[in-house]
């Protein structure tokens, strides 16, 4: 197997290349269909997220499979682009390198946010795409296949995707839990309608938040906020009141000082009657006076609280690193030597046809030439040409499986060369 | 079946023991199979506690209720309920340690019967008697939910006390949610309650049964003035004000006042215990020359003869405390 990656990743190239080079999944399709145009004996699978785009092809024949200029000179063409520009940008990975590669990238090992669990889910989809539009894949079937089993495995065997990392998943997925029993009962009051109470907003509804008010300065942000998600805008003026009847408050708004002072929230404690609340502070600067938090019944946390959990299970997901390599580099040798063994199997098989037909000819031409053998003596002769033939096969066959697959690749080149074997 | 015979106090202390190593060693390692090694070291010591409390522990299922024939009994029957309560949460909250802080007072109560507990006897005419077996079920159920409660109210302070301060949580120091605690606090508060009442209101019954029956207190007179009944009376007074200013007053039912106010419901209930034990309330008092008779003292540690006394027992006997 000739198996070969190229691509760039937010290891080696910079956002600009990494945005030029990535591919929506419509683009996929039409982009495997134009390799395989030019490449008909490989089977090729495109990964494109934001981190990174990876185009990996595989063939029986190295002479089957693309060199790096060949497919650097082919991607840019696909995409508009001058090769020159994106060379020095472009990492490319072979046979043992590649497969380590590929399998530390669908553990996530690879990624941005080392243990991030989307990275395996666009493994597949890539994989899937692959699929659909070559039939028969079946080295691609094998690689892949591998990949997601040594993904699995890494995730089951460490701890790399225990701890969140992200602020809105922290906040939501730890902290809330930890205050809250559940979440489909309780009143989300939202601050803001930007990038973060949208992404903090998707949180609360995985986590089974239902009934979200959304109050924001602008009334057509929040209008549209609301609208994607099926909640309910509420109004900036009564604010107060709004912060009453809330159990969690999400606060991601742009204000330049704080949207809520300590007066302010006398008031709405007295409404709450010290009921508890959560409130997520994720503004800055804060839209939450911090003296607000001294009340018994308070539980505010702001960007930095939240950003110091994400950091120390940041740690804790890379204590884990070594031993998800350790099953990578485990994972890569029998890999490989599952390889070596389905090829030599094809060289031994090979080679016993090929012996055996010249056995089977030189009989026959025996057995025409001797007149008066009676039955037993011609299976005594045909018996003793097959002991014949076993014993000159015997020991290089014995040297083939008992050696190591280092040695034995290169016996199985050597016996492939001296008995004039096919691929 | 002679080998239940042979199941000790030690076999389900020991178990509930181990449990508690157990629950200290999650806060130092984890481990995948020790929950499983955990809820069954509870359920094996809840078995073997079962079988004690019936075989051994004074308690049988008699024509009136159960009957726990004396302060052991009493103290382990309370443990039992704390032990089934364990194993509950364990399944409901797997991952919270809420067993650190439970299990002690399991082995507190065990420690107390088998260190104290003997020595009082449970007066045995009261097990003829309904109303004692509703007084005495009542209590004692009450009593096991207020100590759950207080088990509760603990953990929401500490859990409440760790989230103001922003103290990280320890993947291996779970606690379950502040709903959550909040919530079994007040669950245990309002049943503790009408536990407690049905306890006391069973009590005046049997003071008054046993008043229009003739019946005496040792004093010749119904005592109401008895440290048992007026310490009763508050501590019930206590918690019906904290289950109305509960159930009326919103901000009691909120956060840490619920913690703070089943703490003290708890801390009541131990001082009212303490009084009711040094009282010898519902004990046999046995005269100096009843009490050398060997035959009906043993009566009272092997129980299964104890229908018999309630036969033989001569009426003149009886000097009962009310």
């Amino acid at each position: 197997m000739n198996l070969q990656v190229i691509g760039c990743s937010h290891h080696l190239s910079s956002v600009a290349i990494r945005e030029q080079l990535a591919f929506t999944e419509q683009q996929i399709k039409p982009f495997l269909n134009s390799y395989y145009s030019k490449f008909p004996d490989s089977e090729a699978v495109l990964l494109s997220t934001c981190n990174r785009t990876e185009f990996y092809t595989v063939a029986d024949k190295p002479s089957s499979v693309p060199g790096k200029s060949e497919l650097i000179e082919f991607i840019a063409e696909e995409r508009g682009l001058v090769a020159t520009d994106i060379n020095s940008e472009i990492f490319i990975h072979q046979d043992r390198q590649a497969i380590e590669h590929l399998f530390s990238v669908a553990s996530s090992l690879d990624s941005m946010v080392v243990g991030e669990a989307q990275i395996l889910a666009q493994v597949k989809q890539a994989y899937q795409l692959a699929v659909e539009t070559d039939q028969t894949p079946a080295l691609i079937h094998r690689v892949f296949q591998s990949a997601i089993r040594v993904a699995r495995r890494v995730s089951n065997e460490t701890e790399i995707h225990a701890n969140r990392v992200s602020v809105p998943s922290v906040a939501i997925g730890v902290l809330a839990k930890q205050i809250f029993e559940r979440l489909d009962n309780k009143k989300i009051l939202i601050l803001g309608a930007g990038e973060m109470a949208e992404e903090t907003l998707r949180y609360v509804i995985h986590e089974g938040g239902k009934d979200f008010t959304i109050v924001n300065r602008s009334l057509e942000n929040a209008k549209e906020l609301a609208a994607k998600f099926n909640g309910r805008v509420g109004d900036w003026n009564v604010l107060e009141q709004e912060l009453a009847s809330a159990d969690l408050v999400i606060s991601a708004t742009g204000a330049t000082e704080a949207v809520v002072n300590s007066d302010q929230f006398d008031r709405v404690e007295e409404m709450r009657k010290q009921k508890p609340i959560f409130i997520l502070d994720l503004a800055v600067p804060r839209d939450f006076e911090q003296s607000i938090s001294d009340r018994s019944n308070v539980y505010l946390y702001t960007l930095d609280d939240l950003q110091k959990e994400c950091e120390r299970n940041r740690q804790s997901r890379q204590s884990h690193y070594p031993k998800a390599q350790k099953i990578i580099i485990h994972e890569a040798d029998q890999f490989f030597d599952e390889i070596q063994r389905r090829s030599s199997g094809s060289t031994i098989a090979q080679l016993k046809r090929q012996a055996d037909d010249a056995k089977q000819l030189e009989l026959d031409r025996l057995m025409n030439r001797l007149e008066g053998v009676s039955e037993k003596q011609k299976s005594e002769i045909e018996q003793s040409f097959n002991r014949l033939v076993n014993k000159i096969l015997h020991p290089p066959l014995k040297s083939l499986q008992t050696e190591s697959p280092q040695v034995s690749g290169g016996l199985l080149e050597a016996l492939k060369k001296l008995f004039q074997l096919g691929d | 079946m002679d080998w239940l015979q042979n199941i000790s106090i030690t076999c389900f202390a020991a178990s509930y023991a181990v449990v508690f190593i157990l629950e200290i060693s999650r806060v130092f390692f984890d481990v995948s199979f020790r929950k499983y090694v955990r809820v069954g070291f509870a359920a094996a010591g809840l078995f073997a506690h079962t079988v004690f409390l019936i075989l051994q522990g004074k308690l049988v299922l008699g024509s009136t209720g159960i009957w726990l024939g004396s302060w052991f009994g009493w103290c382990l029957a309370a443990a039992w309920i704390l032990a089934f309560a364990y194993i509950w949460i364990s399944i409901r909250q797997p991952k919270s340690v809420i067993g650190l802080f439970l299990i002690p007072l399991l082995l507190g109560l065990i420690g107390v019967g088998v260190g104290f507990g003997h020595e009082n006897q449970f007066n045995p005419m009261r097990a003829k008697s309904v109303w004692n077996m509703v007084h005495g079920s009542a209590l004692l159920l009450g009593t096991a939910i207020v100590a759950l409660g207080f088990v509760f109210g603990i953990v929401y302070v500490v859990q409440s006390r760790r989230l103001k301060h922003k103290t990280p949580q320890s993947k291996n120091f779970r606690l379950p949610s502040l709903e959550w605690l909040q919530k079994s606090s007040e669950y245990s508060l309002i049943i503790s309650t009408v536990l407690l009442a049905i306890g006391l209101v069973s009590g005046i019954a049997i003071n008054w049964i046993n008043q229009s029956e003739g019946a005496v207190s040792s004093g010749g007179v119904i005592a109401w003035s008895n440290p048992v009944i007026w310490s009763s009376g508050i501590l019930f007074s206590w918690l019906l004000l904290v289950s109305v200013f509960n159930f009326c007053y919103q901000p009691a039912r909120q956060g840490r006042k619920v913690a703070y106010l089943v703490i003290a419901s708890f801390l009541f209930l131990v001082l009212e215990l303490a009084i009711v034990w040094w009282a010898g309330h519902a004990t046999t008092y046995l005269k100096p020359s009843v009490a050398k008779r060997p035959a009906i003292h043993s009566v009272f540690v092997e129980w299964p003869a104890i229908h018999s006394v309630f036969v033989e027992w001569p009426s003149e006997s009886r000097g009962i405390k009310i």
